[in-house]
């Protein structure tokens, strides 16, 4: 059993696990402190676009390349991203690994105020026809390498939702 | 066409990543299986992907060639590039102030992309440290400035006033998935 939410650390061994070899972040409140894990990895490299559509377009140059990319994202950049989504993952089939942050889980929990981010975060991925599971707890971290298959198999963007911020 | 009939003329192993009204152009004068058609890919984001081509594969040139009006639709990934663009990415800038291939609408008069890309740190900046910016004024300039500038470390990102004289061909968007296909496995990627 693990605490609630999910671990920096294990959310990046998670990462090394499937080879990634470069994350596109941009900061948020939930993911800083995977974003401090992977600055501080010596294998994998951290580029912080200014929006999510350059980190789309990006990840869909580095794989056409021949490298790992994964996504990490929160759900308000995943609307920001449409058209790149579209153009560079959904259209041509490039198989974008995304790690989103649904802003407003913890709201609808009942324990913030609900953002209005939320709703939409599930139906937008399912618009898209995009596989995604749930990242919630340590016990989930599978939930990495499931994605990584999804998208490999299928030649198409998964995803991972993880509803919390990732702990120290 | 003349600018692009040159930089084919002068082409080795590069990947050229095209959009907007170099995608209908270049065709024109080059058929290679390192010719990328970004059109479908994202509006404004043809220099990110180019940027995550060149850091994939180092061993070659990457050049992107976009409009003036694509890179309005992204001038954060100016940022983007000027901390995280490698030596062997050139972003080659058409500006020809208007949306060509939506009828010519104007753009703005008074952006300077050449200031903007200054200012967003691609000048000195880059993975390399070694970032240029440059604005070539005529196409006998561009002559002499281009093979120095292929083999030096960039990253570069090239302003290029043009117009075009010559009709533009239709849009002819196939295949995007195999488009893809075919560009790794000319890259060796499999």
């Amino acid at each position: 059993m693990s605490g609630p939410g999910v671990s920096a650390a294990g959310a990046l061994a998670a990462l090394r696990d499937i080879a990634t070899t470069h994350v596109l972040a941009i900061p948020d409140s939930e993911n800083r402190h995977l974003y401090a894990a992977i600055e501080e990895d010596p294998d994998i490299v951290l580029i912080t676009p200014c929006r999510e559509g350059e980190s789309v377009a990006i990840a869909a140059g580095l794989w056409t390349g021949g490298r790992r990319p994964v996504v990490l994202i929160q759900n308000t950049g995943l609307m920001e991203a449409g058209d790149a989504l579209r153009g560079c993952g959904v259209g041509p089939r490039i198989p974008l690994r995304l790690m989103v942050g649904w802003r407003g889980y913890p709201g609808a929990r009942g324990r913030l105020p609900i953002d209005s981010a939320y709703p939409f975060t599930e139906p937008l991925l399912r618009a898209w026809n995009i596989p995604y599971s749930l990242l919630m707890s340590d016990d989930d971290l599978g939930t990495v390498a499931q994605m990584d298959r999804t998208a490999e198999e299928s030649s198409y963007p998964a995803a991972v939702l993880f509803g919390s911020a990732f702990r120290p | 066409m003349d600018l692009f009939r040159a930089l084919a003329a002068r082409r080795t192993d590069e990947v050229i990543v095209t959009t907007m009204t170099a995608t209908l152009q270049w065709p024109l004068v080059s058929r290679h299986p390192l010719d990328f058609d970004f059109l479908a890919f994202g509006m404004g984001h043809a220099s990110d992907f180019g940027l995550g081509l060149a850091l994939a594969r180092p061993e070659r040139k990457t050049i992107v060639l976009k409009g003036d009006g694509g890179l309005l639709m992204s001038l954060g990934s100016l940022v983007t590039m000027g901390r995280h663009a490698p030596g062997n990415l050139m972003v080659l800038l058409m500006e020809n102030r208007r949306y060509e291939i939506t009828g010519g609408q104007t753009l703005p008069p008074r952006v300077d992309f050449a200031a903007l890309a200054r200012a967003a740190g691609v000048e000195g900046g880059g993975i390399t440290g070694m970032g240029r910016v440059l604005r070539i004024e005529t196409f006998d300039e561009f002559e002499t400035t281009y093979p120095a500038m292929r083999e030096e470390q960039g990253p570069h990102f090239v302003v290029l006033p043009v117009h075009t004289t010559e009709p533009l061909p239709p849009v002819a968007h196939t295949d995007h998935a195999g488009r893809v296909r075919d560009l790794r496995a000319a890259l060796g990627v499999y």
